[in-house]
């Protein structure tokens, strides 16, 4: 007899839940009952060593539920017989347990907690941890560090303040987007996202941008989490090895980062107003050419080019209008003018929090404004409106908390990036406006880049994430919570092209031109988490058990229109008045998930703590049979500094080794990649609609898995005044997904399978942190973190024959770039050379870039200082990175060409003789001898762009309480005040020709809360 | 089996016993328990997005399959060597003695200049464009076969399409690369090992394949009246050529003249390359939106001077005979500001991209050519009258008088210098033309100074020998 799969598991499930309930009963037949002596109410202030009062803190009585909370002028009421013993705690305070011995008044001082781990408790998304007993690897970064950085998306708050963690921004335009990276790139495929969770709903983190409407403004990337206040924001953690972010099972690979956003607290009514300004401008301009120096190498390329003659004919002068029709005299900064402007965020935001010790709230609404550095008007608005309720029954059994928060953002840009014009106009382009302040076409003979301000992109974001969380404590040791989610983000944009913005010479009409480009996307999903927690405390043993399970699903619908020909320019907004629509693409995606998770927790003597998460998945993103996976991870501690081998008074008050090993997944691979499939295409063929051929089926396509493992060590010294956190890992992701490139005779470029290969990312991270003084009327504390990262690719079968044969090589990390070795100007011919590795004696064929560079960081980190005097703060932070990046030869390596160059080109080779840098000067006529694209493509294009940046200083003054209860605080920040570096590019932070590099910033605010 | 049925009756009074006094926790693991129980298969499995379709789906609809070889038609009509902005019009007009380019894509540099480098992008898209076809093509013929959604007459005709089209784009892959691969099946495992075809192989697959085609498109009603899809007529069309390059001349003769009579010449030359012309036999439907028009007159007709891309060759201007009509309102010139230069460009297509009519579609296959393939084919058998009478035809529609050529020689060298007038820029005649009669060598090498022997076939893309080796050795030359 056989026995059915289901029978077994529920066996299974019997035995579980037998092993979970057994101890349940033990104690309902120990509880005895008591009689509790008559309740008196007392009262009294909370306040800090300097008199000052304490809101906030957690008045609970021993022993039972019964609890209150200071209210803020530091006052308290709570009922408790006269026998009982009164705990006061809040974070960064030493708790106290203060005896009632039959008073009825109980004013308490609380002595601020120089131990710096204190009790400070960590989200680690299903369940949260102290620092002091955690097992796995968590970064956190709070609202006090937050709240101190004048920036509008929460990734940029966290840049150079976690180690393991690698943020760049991709463009100093508002609303744009930043690349993450945690732990370096663990898949060939791409994707380095981690996962996002806002108040434990997973936040879709890809933007739903169409390239079609804002490729060449923001890069295509919208970052989603834009729409997060980061002054909402009361925590972020960073979830970084096997022993955190195994429970996360298939998404957990890349990393994890969760969000917890701020919650009311118990006390009066409190009104928290924040009011700041913030002005911003590029912080580095490239040295281009001037009017004379570019019309001499201009003239000297064509000439060189063997059409000198032509130059002088009149009748070519249509040809090269910059040297013969345009005012040779004229000069224009156009890094001024396009990119020089001052941009300016006004930022004003009110909330409202308060309750009691049952009910407590936070509303909060804010808006900003933000403009650009470009001319004209455009500005990102943003508005957002955030709720957050908490209640818990009277016996504290049944809470909930409910979190909504809603954000509608509106972006209104050129549809270009002017970046790339500043950096390559010609320095005697004609002006912008004629005398009649119209645009000038100077005769039809150029671009004019500022009439693109006639073009509109315009892109508005609704975001709705809200969440509920529901628990209920059956019994004091066991509890059901469920956490429900529900996210649902709208992007509406649109990009208008009308005909008066191109060149009337053109003869481009309304009719024949003007065209509007939308991009309506959604991205809605829902959770269910119901999960069971089971604790209990013996003599010395801590027992802690969690299973749960999620259902998660996610539609997206996009769908991207073109409407051509319209009437008049008047109507380009209005898709209704195109006389033909064209559809680009109407997508759906839907994409289900289901897990199973657990964790065991044992914490032995709260000495010897072990931690077994696991989790199993199951995605609609793979074929049949391949749609489940199962990963976990085991994490060790041990609390040393609680033998007995360290008394009380050694310098080393806290030690701890840690170690952890497990598996995770991706699954960020896109939806229906296993199946054959004919795509809309959007064409037709004689009206009827074309169906095109988008996939091979292929059912072998699964998980790419990821294997951490870690090891850490974890010392505090002097009270915890010194705390050193070193940790060392090493990820392994195999089974990668990758197309693998097939022959064309196929019928496709390649088929997305896992492939068998290998990819290492090994590094060793440093956090410190000391409270260097600590006095009455002085504070001074440091932190450092540093990260030295180390990637390489292990294993790759068949590399030699695949699509990345000329980009990866085995050994080395996937973040290299091969390249020509550049071996400078030929003195005699004025040409670039290089290194000819195949010796075919030609210079063109993959095997002669055989140079190596790696463009990922050797180490990077951040040091920040904060000090505070009196009612005076300072923080500073600096970042670091010591890395290669390209240079602006990578995007022009020939002089001549029409389109201003950096200076650097003019020191250019120009007779048999001339030992010189640059190649001699080519207008890139044909027939023209330029090698620069090669030059431009080998390992003089890369060079070092290592910097050390004061990413954010900061200055709070807290005003002298005018009376009690009203706070006020003015503050003055900076962002990217100051940069140390030898790069000459743009930006060593996002070395690129196109975007606008990220600003510096200056912001002025003021708090006031009463 | 005993054991675990006991620990399950005993667990369940336990629990029940257990529960009792927790009704919330009851609840709860009921929830629990019957999410475990239930399992989650069934959750996720997705159906297909809307804008997606499974193959199997594809063909259990006649609407569906339509579809997908209007895909084929787009595609051939927008990209690749049949038509488009890179087909063999303009490429091959440059790599022969036709076109003179003034561009500046290397690619077409390299062509023009007769230094075609193994990595060259224009020929790796040709090569890519044309097998992605081909799958398309293989995956209807595999998909009618097997599906019970269509009827006969349904089958037929899509099987037909599917098969001439694989046929059509191997003659031209064969004319360009010399031994190709001839693909038949859409088995990623086979089609990424595949090895070369030997050309005549490859030929008589063509053959084959047309002739299957031919009996599957009997008796099907046309799916329009504009001969924009390829029926029986343009099945003979590509059979008639197909053996005349290979030199089989008596069913060459027979297939052209089983075309002549129902697709007669135009007399005006205006007209032939109007859509509805009468000798069109297979022509590309032109976008409905934009360009109304052809790619082709897109190409070819020069705007503005300076701003030419291609222009025609003086020596193929020189070569027009005094009174050619054909010189006249085939070819157009343009001038500078001031007059000093003069281009001329194929005004074969006149409606250029201003014109917002649609005037004119793709032609593929019209019946001049016919009529010089029955001309050559009648030679070659030593058919002096017949052949004289076919050149005659295309010679006085052009306004020209009777050939003057009478010998067997002479009258083939006459054809042939006519197809070049006829011809010129429609997909390359001329360079396949050169290369069959083994011309190229001794025409292009006194035209182009970078001419070599080997450069009659073009090499095999570079990263497509990387992939797979098995297309080893590449082309001599290279």
């Amino acid at each position: 007899m056989k026995k059915s799969p289901i029978y077994s598991s529920r066996t299974k499930l019997f035995l579980f839940l037998y092993i979970l309930l057994i101890p349940l009963l033990h104690q309902k037949l120990v509880a005895g009952v008591t009689f509790d002596p008559p309740q008196t109410t007392i009262t009294g202030t909370v306040t800090d060593m300097d008199g000052l009062p304490l809101g906030g803190v957690n008045v609970v009585l021993e022993s039972t539920n019964q609890g209150a909370i200071s209210d803020m002028d530091g006052t308290y009421r709570i009922e408790a017989g006269p026998n009982g013993t009164l705990v006061f705690s809040i974070v960064g305070f030493k708790s106290l347990n203060v005896p009632i011995e039959g008073r009825n008044v109980i004013d308490v001082q609380l002595e601020e907690d120089v131990t710096q781990l204190g009790e400070v408790v960590l989200n680690a998304g299903y369940y949260t941890v102290s620092e002091k007993e955690r097992t796995g690897n968590i970064s956190t970064i709070k609202a006090d560090i937050i709240e101190k950085q004048p920036v509008a998306n929460p990734l940029a708050a966290m840049q150079g303040q976690l180690s393991g963690v690698n943020i760049a921004q991709t463009t100093g335009l508002p609303g744009g987007g930043f690349n993450i990276e945690v732990r370096g790139r663990n898949f060939i495929n791409g994707a380095t996202d981690p996962l996002f969770i806002v108040d434990g709903v997973p936040f879709g983190s890809q933007s739903l941008g169409a390239s079609r409407v804002s490729g060449q403004i923001i890069g295509g990337s919208i970052s989603p989490l834009n729409a997060i206040n980061p002054n909402d924001i009361e925590s972020i953690e960073v979830l970084k090895d096997a022993d955190a972010t195994a429970i996360y099972g298939s998404r957990g690979a890349n990393g994890v980062v969760l969000i917890t956003t701020k919650k009311g607290r118990a006390g009066k009514t409190r009104f928290d107003a924040h009011l700041s300004t913030t002005l911003g401008k590029v912080s580095r301009f490239l040295d281009l050419m001037d009017t004379e120096q570019y019309l001499e190498v201009r003239r000297e390329g064509i000439t060189n080019d063997g059409y000198g003659d032509l130059l002088e004919d009149p009748g070519f002068d249509f040809f090269w209008p910059d040297v013969k029709l345009w005012d040779n005299n004229r000069y224009t900064d156009w890094q001024k003018e396009l990119i020089g402007g001052t941009s300016y965020r006004n930022n004003a935001q009110l909330s409202v929090s308060g309750g009691n010790d049952l009910t407590q709230f936070l509303i909060s609404g804010s808006y900003q404004k933000e403009t650009t550095v470009f001319p004209g008007d455009s500005n990102y608005q943003k508005a957002n409106l955030r709720s957050n309720i908490n209640h818990q029954s009277e016996n504290a059994r049944f809470k909930i908390n409910l979190s909504i928060g809603y954000t509608n953002e509106n972006n209104k840009m050129p549809t270009v990036d002017f970046t790339s014009k500043a950096y390559s106009l010609e320095p005697n382009a004609p002006r912008i406006y004629d005398d009649e302040g119209n645009i000038n076409w100077e005769n039809n003979t150029w671009d004019n880049p500022l009439a693109s301000l006639e073009e509109t992109y315009k892109s508005t974001s609704n975001t709705l994430i809200s969440n509920a969380l529901v628990s209920y404590e059956v019994t004091s040791n066991l509890e059901f919570r469920s956490n429900m989610g529900f996210t649902d983000y709208r992007l509406d944009s649109y990009r208008a092209m009308p005909s008066s913005a191109r060149n009337p010479g053109l003869g481009v009409t309304p009719q024949n031109y003007s065209h509007l480009i939308t991009n309506a996307s959604q991205r809605v999903s829902w959770i269910v988490e119901p999960q069971l927690n089971w604790r209990k405390d013996w003599n010395g043993v801590a027992l802690d058990l969690l299973v749960g399970t999620t259902f998660q699903e996610e539609t997206m619908e996009q769908l991207v229109q073109r409407g051509l020909g319209f009437p008049n320019n008047g109507l380009l907004e209005n898709l209704a008045a195109a006389e033909n629509l064209q559809v680009f693409s109407d997508t759906d995606g839907k994409y289900k998930y289901n897990a199973l998770f657990g964790r065991i927790n044992v914490n032995l003597l709260n000495r010897y703590i072990l931690n077994l998460t696991g989790r199993r998945d199951g995605s609609s993103r793979f074929g049949p049979g391949k749609q489940f996976g199962n990963f976990g991870a085991v994490g060790l501690a041990w609390i040393f500094s609680k033998e007995r081998l360290f008394s009380e008074g050694s310098l080393l008050s806290f030690g701890k080794l840690r170690a952890s090993y497990g598996s995770t997944g991706s699954d960020n691979i896109g939806d229906y990649r296993f199946l054959d499939t004919y795509q809309v295409s959007g064409n037709n063929y004689n009206g009827v609609t074309v169906l095109e051929p988008t996939g091979i089926y292929n059912p072998r396509f699964s998980w790419e898995e990821n294997n951490k493992l870690e090891a850490a060590l974890e010392l505090g010294f002097f009270k915890d005044r010194l705390l050193v956190n070193t940790s060392w890992y090493r990820n392994r992701s195999s089974n990668q997904l990758v197309g693998i490139p097939l022959a064309a005779t196929t019928g496709f470029a390649e088929l997305t399978g896992n492939f068998d290969a290998v990819v290492e990312n090994t590094g060793l991270e440093v956090d410190l942190r000391t409270v260097n003084i600590q006095s009455k009327g002085f504070n001074w504390s440091t932190t450092l973190n540093l990260t030295v990262p180390k990637s390489k690719l292990v294993a790759f079968d068949g590399l030699k024959n695949s699509t990345f044969a000329n980009r990866y090589s085995i050994g080395q990390p996937l973040t290299i770039v091969k390249l020509y070795h550049a071996l400078g100007v030929d003195p005699e011919t004025g040409a670039y050379t290089f290194e000819d590795y195949n010796g075919d004696g030609d210079i063109n064929r993959a095997e002669d870039r055989q140079w190596i560079e790696d463009l990922a960081p050797k180490f990077y980190g951040g040091f920040g200082n904060s000090l505070s005097l009196g009612n005076l703060t300072m923080d500073v932070l600096f970042q670091f990175k010591k890395q290669k990046a390209y240079n602006t030869l990578r995007f022009d390596a020939t002089p001549g060409y029409k389109g201003n160059t950096p200076a650097e080109l003019y020191n250019r080779w120009e007779e048999p003789g001339d030992v010189k840098p640059i190649q001699r000067a080519s207008g890139g006529l044909a027939g023209g001898e330029d090698l620069g694209s090669l030059q431009e493509d080998s390992n003089a294009s890369i060079s070092d762009a290592s910097f050390v940046r004061l990413r954010n200083i900061s200055l709070t003054y807290k005003v002298p309480s005018m009376r009690p209860g009203l706070d006020m605080k003015v503050y003055l920040q900076g962002q990217n005040l100051w940069t140390l570096t030898n790069y000459e590019g743009p930006d060593p932070e996002q070395p690129s020709s196109t975007r606008l590099p990220p600003l510096r910033q200056i912001t002025l605010g003021v708090q006031i809360s009463f | 089996m005993k054991h675990s049925e006991y620990i399950n009756t005993l667990d369940v009074a336990l629990l029940r016993s257990l529960l009792k006094p927790y009704p919330t926790l009851k609840k709860s693991c009921l929830l629990i328990s019957a999410i475990l129980v239930m399992g989650c298969a069934d959750f996720v499995e997705v159906q297909p997005p809307k804008n997606t379709l499974v193959s199997e789906t594809v063909f259990n609809d006649a609407a569906t399959v339509e579809s997908a070889l209007a895909n084929l038609y787009y595609d051939m009509r927008e990209q690749g060597m049949v038509s488009g902005a890179f087909g063999l019009t303009t490429a091959m007009g440059i790599y022969s003695d036709e076109l003179d380019y003034y561009g500046f894509s290397a690619d077409y540099v390299q062509l023009f200049q007769h230094n075609v480098l193994p990595g060259n992008g224009a020929v790796l898209e040709w090569w890519r464009q044309a097998y992605h076809l081909i799958y398309g093509a293989n995956d209807i013929i595999k998909g009618v076969d097997g599906t019970d959604g269509l009827t006969t007459v349904e089958k037929n005709s899509f099987k037909g399409q599917a098969l001439f089209i694989r046929a059509y784009l191997h003659s031209l892959l064969v004319s360009v690369f010399g031994d190709v691969p001839y693909v038949e099946t859409t088995d990623y495992l086979k089609t990424n090992t595949v090895v070369r075809t030997d050309v005549d192989e490859v030929n008589d697959l063509i053959i084959a394949d047309l002739e299957a085609a031919l009996v599957l498109l009997e008796g099907t009603a046309p799916v329009s009246d504009e001969r924009i899809y390829p029926d029986q007529n343009v099945v003979k069309a590509l059979l008639a050529r197909m053996h005349l390059y290979i030199g089989y001349w008596e069913e060459a003769a027979a297939m052209a003249t089983e075309l002549i009579d129902d697709f007669p010449l135009e007399s005006d030359l205006n007209q032939v390359f109007l859509k509805g012309s009468q000798e069109t036999i297979w022509q590309l439907k032109a976008d409905n939106e934009s360009p109304k028009n052809t790619r082709e007159a897109e190409q070819l007709i020069i705007q503005s001077v300076p701003g030419q891309t291609y222009a025609l060759t003086n020596d193929l201007l020189n070569a027009f005979e005094a009174d050619d009509l054909r010189r006249d309102q085939w070819v157009n010139g343009i001038s500078d500001m001031d007059n000093t230069v003069t281009y001329y460009y194929a005004h074969k297509y006149k409606a250029g991209i201003n014109e917002n009519e649609a005037l004119e579609y793709s032609i593929l296959f019209r019946s001049a050519e016919q009529m010089l393939i029955r001309a050559e084919a009648r030679i070659r058998l030593g058919d002096i009258v017949g052949a004289q009478s076919d050149l005659n035809a295309i010679r006085n529609r052009a306004g020209l008088a009777n050939t003057m050529a009478s010998t067997q020689n002479e009258i083939l060298d006459a054809i042939i210098n006519e197809r070049r007038f006829e011809l010129f820029t429609e997909q390359g005649h001329r360079w396949f033309d050169l290369k069959r009669l083994g011309k190229a060598d001794e025409i292009l090498g006194q035209f182009k100074p970078n001419w070599k022997a080997t450069d009659v076939r073009l090499p095999i893309p570079e990263s497509e020998l990387d992939t797979n080796p098995n297309l080893l050795p590449q082309n001599p030359g290279y």
